[in-house]
């Protein structure tokens, strides 16, 4: 099983590697303008910069991370509690859906520049913005989830004497639970679009507002650095979710 | 072989010790007439089948029963209580297995206890007891999704049986599973119920099974539901499925239940031209 998988790994590793050398040779020889694309060992030394002999990357990253942590939080317990109430209280939600549906259908990055008034240039009006995106998909997946619980089980178990509280608690939740959390998947890596595109309008900080700053200043190793580390990012996080995910859901 | 003819009581039959029972029972769906007048009489420990053609309001029954479909005519009482839902004195199984897929085989079978309270350590020794009777012994920590159809089913059998409760009402709990694996679930029932006789109300619509497991096989026309025969099994106890397969009083049975039922969609025909 791991001789393929291996394989696999030394072939990509080549190909990277081939890929960056041509980048390399590419800009040396100034076939491209490096002030363009910048150059491998350009980001490489950023990174460095950044990272290790500097602190500067990491305080940025921090502020990203700390923005979509409670954007996703935020609009998580705000879209799970506001689910409930829809679920417990029909009526709410069919008054409350075509206003939520045209919130929804508007590009959130849209209202930035909104609440980069309301909320100022520092973390608040990132989370906002966040926020804003988290909180329709949890609460769209959450609706779903719990409606989609299988009646069989809640005739047998009202049958063997469940009150609605048990009902809810060792049924319906439990059973919604692989629906809500595709949709806190999806939601986090949202909150970390809504955040760095709102860094990229205006921020004091976060790797957005570097990126913005980077891209002005003709810094194209620093652009390219971040767009690198943006990506792990994304994929740290999406894997994480994946890996929660089968831990908790292993009877699927 | 003694010849037993097979005698069919056509009323109900009253047993000195009601267990259950019905009187004058009708229920409507809107227009609909589900079940019309229905009486019948169930006593302690005696396992009754009912059957008949799809849409003849067995199911209906058994749902006044349960108390999940609010009684509207007549009167039902179960050992000398209204029906009502969470009675603790019924266990009701249906035809899917409705296990709980995020609980294992062990939860599964604890989940009826729990819901009514039992305590933990004595719900985990029942259950494994049970799961142990009904063939799952190992499988314990399996997931629902692991489990075959037939194991499935047992492990709903494991369930019910656990809440010891004197009343078992069964909707085609065999409904969905293959011909071996029913025979086979079937005599796993019987075993179950023999070690202790508890009242069953079974509803089916094979005529095969219904003969081969009950003391009694209550037979309804097509709709509106009437009883249209009351027929006495009075085949030897303990029984095993797969060998009356081939009994011939048996047979004889069968083919008597299913001339009552012939008859029962004749006279609702009749009655509809």
């Amino acid at each position: 099983m791991s001789g393929p998988r291996a394989s696999a790994v030394a072939a990509h590793a080549v190909g990277i590697a081939a890929f960056l050398g041509v980048w390399e040779l590419a800009m040396r020889q100034e076939w491209l303008s490096a002030a363009f694309f910048g150059q491998p060992t350009g980001i490489v030394a950023f990174l460095w910069d950044g990272f290790v002999s500097g602190r500067k990357l990491w305080i940025e990253l921090g502020y990203t991370i700390l923005g979509t942590v409670v954007s996703f939080l935020l609009g998580s317990v705000l879209a799970l509690a506001l689910g409930l109430v829809f679920v417990m209280f029909p009526k709410v939600e069919h008054a409350m859906e075509p206003y939520l549906t045209v919130l929804n259908a508007m590009p959130r990055l849209a209202l930035a520049p909104l609440f980069l008034l309301w909320f100022g240039l520092g973390i608040g009006s990132k989370i906002a913005v966040g926020t804003s995106l988290s909180f329709f998909i949890v609460l769209a997946n959450t609706v779903a989830g719990i409606r989609g619980v299988s009646q069989d089980l809640i005739v047998l178990s009202r049958s063997l004497g469940a009150t609605p509280r048990q009902v809810f608690f060792k049924v319906t939740l439990p059973s919604a639970v692989p629906v809500i959390f595709s949709g806190l998947r999806l939601a986090l890596i949202y909150s970390m679009l809504g955040v760095v595109g709102a860094e990229l309008i205006a921020a004091e900080h976060g790797l957005g507002q570097q990126l913005a700053y980077l891209q002005a200043t003709f810094n194209m190793n620093g652009v390219m650095a971040l767009l690198v580390l943006l990506a792990m990012l994304g994929m740290v996080v999406t894997q994480g979710m994946t890996r929660l995910e089968k831990a908790m859901l292993r009877w699927q | 072989m003694s010849a037993v003819a097979p005698v069919a009581p056509p009323a109900a039959t009253p047993s000195g010790m009601g267990a259950i029972s019905i009187e004058r029972l009708t229920a409507r769906f809107g227009e609909v007439v589900a079940v019309d007048d229905v009486s019948l009489s169930i006593g302690e420990g005696e396992f009754v089948s009912i059957v008949g053609p799809s849409g003849c309001g067995k199911t209906t029954i058994l749902n006044l029963l349960t108390g999940l479909v609010p009684l509207t005519e007549g009167r039902i009482t179960m050992l000398g209580k209204a029906p009502a839902v969470g009675n603790p004195d019924v266990a009701y199984m249906l035809a899917r297995d409705c296990l709980l897929p995020w609980r294992t085989a062990l939860g599964n079978a604890c989940y009826g206890m729990e819901v009514r309270g039992l305590d933990e350590r004595a719900r985990e020794t029942r259950a494994r007891e049970l799961l142990a009777r009904v063939g799952l012994k190992g499988f314990e920590h399996k997931w629902p999704k692991q489990l075959s159809h037939g194991m499935r089913q047992r492990c709903a059998l494991a369930r019910t049986f656990c809440l010891d409760a004197p009343v078992m009402l069964m909707d085609e709990p065999f409904g969905a599973l293959d011909a071996q694996t029913k025979l086979q679930l079937e005599d796993l029932l019987l075993e179950l119920w023999n070690a202790r006789r508890r009242t069953v109300v079974f509803i089916t619509h094979d005529l095969a099974e219904a003969v081969a497991l009950s003391d009694r096989v209550v037979v309804m026309s097509a709709r509106p539901g009437r009883i249209v025969a009351d027929v006495r099994i009075p085949l030897e106890r303990p029984r095993h499925v797969r060998a009356l397969q081939k009994d011939r009083h048996f047979l004889e049975l069968y083919a008597h239940v299913w001339e009552e039922l012939e008859r029962g969609l004749g006279a609702s025909a009749e009655a509809i031209t």
